[in-house]
């Protein structure tokens, strides 16, 4: 029974951040209809800020989330009006491809920059404490990642559904160009939503920081997963990409005990294939 | 009297024509007259790049001593400035990045087209067989540093030279001192659980692991392979947990190495002992990033700053070359590599003359002294497997390697059982 | 038709002329560069003419790998029978996969196909027939054509990529011009509309497919005879998928030289940076790789074609299918 409450909790929690990683890319998938190949480079970017900040100036990483969240809404805005606005509506794959060669060249930059060496942060406020949940072992930095994950979620979901902005989002998404006409500056609204994406992201790297070791390969399997999990929930649906990651989490977690964890991530990859043969638009498409 | 700028824009001009010329040769060598050149193909970006970029620094090392003059007494051609009657050492590096296929052509590239007399390498055992396979073709040296896996040396080759422990080697110690500690400590282990990454090296040494406990009687209940790069070890250790062997051996290098650690410490589950094949284990950089975390967990090594102190006093200036360039002391896989070129640089020497097969013969033949070894020596069998390399078993405590076993060497007591995360 | 007998005599004047292709580096470029412009093609069959963006080929490339290491490796006779069956497995397998994905629109389409990879590429690790995560290691056997092996000399190799890639891309020259060309393309032009004149779209697209699938799986195996190694993350990868889309859109996708122009760029480019950058510093040689990708879709999405139509050096015609 503790073996059955471990793996449950193991696997919310850890979908609980795929969840936070997955949402930032969703959104742009869902606006703009981009593949942000770079999604994991930038998750990385904000672990190298974050552990930075941490060892250099002694941030721990449970305040150091603003930060490289804000860091990198400005490195995705940036990445946005530098790469991809200017690739977009040329050709079908070419904003894939150029994301895909920014997340080649940010790897190998921080590989040159700050050496392929594994960083860890240590003695962070909540380093080495657990807390028991039904018999199960929670760490507590992966807890508070995973429900503060839950909280970014809800406030992204609220600011598309219920702020003027969020209208001037969704009304993007739908239709670009009708929305130029109604008056709203489309192009603010797609630097804003590779921000959001980016901002997402950065606040997942921040507090992953807290128990994941920090190096330049660090975010490639969680953008692949990231991948999975947004086409799973289905185009930009943020409630979608939570369920899809929650889903994951567990089937990983499940699969990963139960059957032999060398096939956990084959489980999540041939479970969205499952899926989708289902629901060719996922969970939550439309 | 031809002015001085009109000579100036002819140098200039030959000098482009030259690079130009240089370049289109691709680069076949700056012919200088005393050099040798020697290549090293090391995965210097990818996923091991911390440990390949140790490797590279390590053998440079080696070739600042040789090329440079100290006065070492245990070193040898330390204190000879160069080789043989004035020759250099000239260090081609490569990169691999982890994958076979570049591992493969470099080699070639390096012996074919920059002419270098052997090549150093690979790091990752996958990369050092295609690789070596294209030197054993060619009649070409290929020295081996820290590839484990035992295969490279049952294949027969001829040229192929390997100065690490292989992972055999280190699987029956261990399982030696398993059978010591139950036979005179009454430590009671009977089962054993494999924690290894799902690579060439991880799977290989895993199964050398399985042989050698077979030989004392260990039954093995639980058998985890995990993806390299994973984004958690939760399944893994749940796994090793629900299982609860007495014993697990792992293999894990550097990130999923600390992610390893820190899972099975919020676990508040411990195997009674925790050894582990040469990998994220002996790294320095990791071990000062984990912190008290990697305390108590144990491993085989052929070098460590702690033995070097005692046993390889010879060694410790060439440490302090090695900091310089990376920060670090040496580690037990960079000092083999280092090993290599420098046992290479002994034979040449001995055999006089810049020739591969005379220096070949050398060193299947001759045994060198070798202060970077912990045996002090270096002697190859058949198929190119250095006879004299061993490890030690050491325990973390508190940041420092101490050595347990064999007991000849051991400076401390062994720290048993594990203490369990909330047991700390 | 000129420039296609042109480069297929001056491909065989280097095979003949004995030491004109030897053992230097640039007959390694030239090799890569002849193999990778025949795998670009071959997924330009089914990303170029048929508009279906896959990052799945890898898997196929990777059957071809494994048929020729296993027949080599694990039976240890001859290659050749291992590569057909490679290449028949392979266009079986796609066929199979590719039946429920086509029903898959653009992303959707794309992500499925590498969550494809993934899962192949991890069985195929744990899967101790096919070596598991040891990997297949060739014998040390004589150079020779009846194990497709050479050690010393490259001329071996490039006679055999040169065959390769006059293959497929005879291939595809012949398919282009016949109605299976015409209807890939109106496929990709706008699947409902070429319905509704009657084509059956799912039956080119599986076509098209597999015989990309049978193409790839053909470079694989000689992949795997080059570097006496095949192992799953050398050939079951993302990365290779990759190579395969980026070098036909870098060339210029949906048009015939496109992949040969993309590999001749990207290939000397790759491999050139890497061996000469590498003082610089860890990691500089695929920044310029990434700044150059960047570059490239930003300026001219359609491939170096596009920037030849650009400058008007593709006498008068369109940049698309020539």
């Amino acid at each position: 029974m503790d073996n059955f409450a471990q793996v449950v909790v193991d696997g919310l929690m850890n979908g609980a951040i795929y969840g936070l990683v997955a949402a930032g890319l969703s959104l742009i998938w869902g606006v703009m209809d981009v593949i942000n190949f770079a999604h994991g480079e930038f998750l990385m970017a904000a672990m190298y800020a974050c552990y930075w900040l941490g060892s250099l100036a002694g941030i721990d990483p449970t305040v150091s989330w603003i930060a490289t969240g804000a860091f990198l809404f400005l490195l995705s805005a940036v990445a946005y009006k530098a790469v991809v606005r200017r690739c977009i509506g040329k050709a079908a794959m070419a904003p894939l491809l150029a994301t895909f060669g920014l997340s080649i060249f940010l790897k190998n930059f921080c590989l040159n920059r700050f050496t392929p060496n594994f960083r860890l942060l240590n003695n962070t406020a909540l380093s080495g404490k657990t807390v028991n949940i039904f018999g199960a072992i929670a760490p507590v930095p992966q807890l508070v990642t995973a429900l503060f994950s839950l909280v970014v979620i809800a406030a992204l979901y609220y600011l598309i559904k219920k702020t003027r902005t969020g209208w001037a989002i969704q009304a993007t998404a739908m239709d670009a160009e009708a929305a130029e006409l109604m008056g709203i500056d489309t192009e603010r609204v797609f630097t804003l939503v590779f921000g959001l994406g980016g901002m997402c992201v950065g606040i997942a790297g921040g507090f992953m920081t807290g128990y994941l070791a920090v190096f330049p390969e660090v975010g490639t399997l969680f953008s692949l997963i990231a991948f999975v999990v947004v086409a799973l929930g289905g185009f930009g649906s943020i409630p979608g990409a939570l369920c899809a990651a929650l889903l994951i989490g567990l089937v990983e977690s499940f699969a990963g005990f139960y059957i032999a964890p060398v096939v956990k991530y084959v489980a999540v990859f041939a479970l969205y294939l499952a899926v989708i043969m289902v629901r060719p638009k996922g969970l939550f498409g439309w | 009297m031809v002015s001085r700028s009109a000579k100036g824009k002819v140098l200039k001009a030959l000098g482009i024509a030259a690079l130009f010329a240089v370049i289109l040769t691709c680069g076949a060598s700056f012919a200088a007259d005393k050099v040798i050149k020697i290549g090293t193909i090391f995965p210097l970006t990818g996923p091991v790049a911390v440990s390949g970029q140790n490797c590279l620094a390590a053998v440079q090392t080696a070739a600042d001593i040789i090329n440079g003059k100290y006065d070492w007494p245990d070193f040898p051609l330390a204190g000879k400035e160069g080789l043989l009657d004035g020759y250099k050492i000239e260090i081609v590096a490569a990169d691999h990045q982890g994958k076979p296929d570049i591992a493969k052509s470099e080699a070639e590239r390096l012996f074919n087209q920059e002419g270098v007399f052997a090549v150093i390498g690979c790091y990752n055992s996958s990369s050092s067989k295609p690789a070596s396979a294209v030197a054993e073709r060619l009649k070409k040296i290929f020295l081996c540093g820290a590839s484990s896996s035992a295969e490279l040396t049952e294949r027969g080759f001829n040229y192929f030279f390997r100065t690490a422990a292989t992972d055999g080697i280190e699987s029956e110690e261990f399982a030696d001192y398993i059978d010591y500690l139950n036979k005179n400590k009454d430590a009671g282990i009977k089962t054993i659980g494999f924690l290894y990454e799902n690579s060439e090296f991880g799977k290989h040494a895993a199964e050398e692991g399985k042989k050698a406990v077979a030989e004392i009687g260990l039954e093995v209940v639980s058998d985890v392979p995990f993806t390299v790069g994973a984004t958690n070890m939760n399944s893994e250790i749940q796994t090793l947990k629900a299982a609860a062997p007495d014993a697990v051996f792992g293999a894990a290098l550097g990130g999923d190495y600390s992610l390893m650690v820190r899972t099975m410490k919020q676990s508040n589950w411990a195997p009674k002992i925790f050894i582990n094949y040469c990998t994220g284990y002996q790294s320095p950089a990791i071990n000062k990033e984990l912190g008290s975390d990697g305390s108590f967990y144990m491993g085989g090594m052929g070098y460590s700053p702690e033995i070097a102190e005692v046993y390889m006093k010879g060694a410790l200036p060439a440490q302090e070359i090695y900091r310089g360039k990376t920060g670090f002391p040496l580690d037990s896989d960079s000092s083999q590599e280092a090993v290599c070129l420098h046992v290479w640089a002994q034979a040449i020497e001995t055999a006089g003359a810049v020739d591969t097969e005379k220096v070949a013969q050398l060193l299947r033949t001759e045994t060198f002294p070798s202060p970077l070894s912990l045996s002090g020596e270096v002697a190859f069998s058949p198929g190119g497997q250095n006879n004299r390399a061993f490890t030690v078993i050491t325990q973390l405590a508190d940041g420092q390697y101490k050595t347990v076993f064999p007991l000849d060497y051991a400076d401390s007591e062994l720290v048993y059982p594990f203490p369990a995360g909330d047991k700390r | 038709m000129f420039i296609w007998l042109g480069l297929l005599a001056v491909l065989a004047a280097l095979a003949v002329i004995p030491g004109a292709i030897g053992n230097r580096f640039y007959a390694h470029v030239l090799v890569l560069v002849l193999l990778y412009a025949s795998m670009a093609q071959s997924w330009n069959i089914l990303g170029g003419y048929c508009g279906q963006v896959s990052f799945g080929h890898s898997v196929f490339f990777g059957i071809g790998a494994y048929g020729a290491g296993m027949a080599m490796v694990t039976y240890r006779g001859v290659p050749w029978p291992g590569i057909i069956a490679g290449a028949l497995l392979a266009a079986a397998v796609s066929a199979l996969i590719s039946w429920p994905c086509f029903k898959l629109r653009g992303h959707y389409f794309a992500i499925a196909t590498f969550a494809i990879v993934e899962i192949f590429g991890r069985l195929f690790l744990v899967w101790d027939w096919v070596g598991g995560a040891l990997g297949l290691d060739y014998p040390i056997l004589d150079d020779s054509w009846k194990y497709f092996l050479w050690s010393s000399d490259k001329t071996g190799y490039f006679t055999g990529a040169a065959l390769l890639f006059a293959f497929v891309f005879g291939v595809v020259r012949f398919l282009e011009k016949r109605r299976f060309g015409y209807y890939a393309r109106a496929v990709r032009e706008g699947q409902e509309t070429a319905e509704s004149l009657g084509v059956d779209s799912m039956r080119v697209k599986l076509t098209a497919m597999a015989i990309s699938a049978f193409l790839a799986a053909l470079c694989g195996a000689f992949f795997a005879q080059y570097n006496y190694r095949v192992d799953p993350p050398m050939v079951l990868s993302l990365d290779m998928s990759m190579k395969f889309v980026l070098i036909t859109i870098l060339g210029g996708m949906g048009t015939f030289w496109g992949p040969l122009l993309g590999a001749a760029v990207l290939i000397p480019l790759q491999e050139y940076t890497r061996t000469y950058l590498s003082h610089f510093g860890a990691g500089v040689d695929q920044m310029i790789y990434g700044i150059l990708i960047m570059f490239m879709m930003i300026r001219q999405p359609k491939g170096i074609m596009g920037f030849l139509a650009e400058f008007g050096l593709l006498g008068g015609k369109d940049g698309g299918d020539i």
